[in-house]
């Protein structure tokens, strides 16, 4: 029974590798589109998507490390990445972040 | 209706005394037989049965998380395809519900459907702006949207 | 015993699973053509992804902590409420800045809304 429970640690292990790699390779992706993106709103929804990566990222290292302090960070970056995509709609939309004479 | 949750707090705080632990598992254990408590005897309390609305809500928590995972598929249908015909388009919907929360739940239970994704609303807040994948059979996700999440949000604020 | 197995079985299927829809996502967002379908690649694929990693994470700490983590329940929550917002957001921008889109669209009423709009202000 202890045999077995090693085993699945050991491939829970691999399978965090394998998800960074593949978590890496899709933030290549990503950052190709960012540079050819043909117009702005392109680069602003891939960079949404990086943001998620980037969730994701710290997620599967707090499972790497066993550690708890990663998820503030978690948090953090979802709440930043969500304000930021929400600037860069109102720029790309009307070329001011912050209206001073709203209706 | 306040009153019943207030009733359904003093049997979950008594639950915690006679059992003597103060956790918050035996203050949700409490809560449950308060629940069920309140269903056998509501007749006799005044005010509406409060665990209706809750239903509604969690009715429309699992439409959402159903539509979520049935978009998602969709979507990687789409991307490991070797050819896409798309025939993209946008058209306009017209809608029932009134105040702002409830067209931003609507706009966002769209927006998670499969094949649909809302660009605007109207000055006015009765159209909704929709970009469909394909436009020729967008009647299904019409009838969907009429019929599922607009009835469902509608029960809600009932 | 054979908890703590089924809980690591779950813990790598959740991770696989997200990993692979962040990843069909951002190949999506390279294939698609114009902006309006990959917007539809941005916004829905990644929300389950990143919502089956941190459920993973999740399960992980309770397992190896004993930690009811709220803070990560409060970022699946916000990714879910949140990210239909930013595509919405996003693609009414990407309309009003008037992106040509790489496949013509069949039918734009929201262009004849919004000339509609122009006439009755010219008048």
């Amino acid at each position: 029974m202890s045999a077995v429970l090693e085993w699945t640690e050991v491939i829970l292990h691999y399978t965090t590798l394998l998800c960074l790699i593949g978590l890496a390779v899709s933030l290549v992706l990503l950052i190709y589109r960012i540079v050819v993106g043909p117009s702005n709103p392109d680069r602003a929804a891939s960079l949404d998507v990086i943001g998620v990566c980037v969730m994701a990222t710290a997620a599967i290292s707090s499972i790497l490390l066993v550690t708890t302090k990663l998820n503030d960070v978690i948090l953090l970056i979802g709440i930043l990445s969500f304000i930021g995509t929400l600037a860069l709609a109102k720029y790309i939309e009307m070329g001011v972040i912050i209206e001073r004479d709203a209706d | 209706m306040t009153f019943q949750i207030v009733l359904n707090m003093i049997i979950a705080l008594i639950w915690m005394f006679l059992s003597e632990s103060y956790t918050l598992i035996t203050f949700l254990f409490g809560y449950i037989i308060g629940i069920l408590l309140l269903t056998l005897l509501h007749r006799f309390l005044p005010g509406k049965f409060y665990i209706k609305p809750v239903y509604k809500i969690i009715v429309l928590c699992l439409i959402f998380i159903r539509e979520l995972i049935l978009s998602n598929l969709e979507i990687v249908k789409f991307v490991y395809r070797k050819k896409n015909n798309f025939e993209p388009g946008i058209f306009a919907l017209p809608i029932e519900v009134k105040k702002d929360w409830e067209i931003t739940l609507l706009a966002n239970l769209i927006t998670l459907t499969p094949g649909t994704l809302t660009v605007a609303v109207s000055e006015d807040n009765t159209k909704l702006f929709i970009h469909a994948m394909h436009i020729d059979d967008i009647e299904d996700s019409i009838n969907d949207i009429k019929n599922t999440f607009e009835k469902a949000i509608m029960e809600v604020t009932k | 015993m054979l908890i703590s197995i089924i809980m690591n079985l779950i813990i790598i299927l959740l991770l696989l699973f997200g990993t692979f829809f962040i990843f069909s996502s951002a190949l999506g967002i390279i294939r698609f053509p114009g902006v309006f379908t990959r917007l539809h690649a941005a916004t829905k694929a990644p929300t389950l992804g990143i919502i089956s990693i941190l459920l993973a994470a999740f399960l992980f700490l309770y397992g190896s902590h004993e930690l009811v983590s709220g803070k990560l329940l409060l970022a699946i929550l916000f990714i879910f409420l949140s990210s239909p917002v930013g595509g919405h957001m996003l693609s009414r921008a990407a309309h009003k800045s008037g992106v040509k889109p790489y496949l013509r669209h069949r039918e734009d009423e929201y262009e004849e809304y919004l000339s509609s709009k122009q006439e009755q202000l010219n008048k």
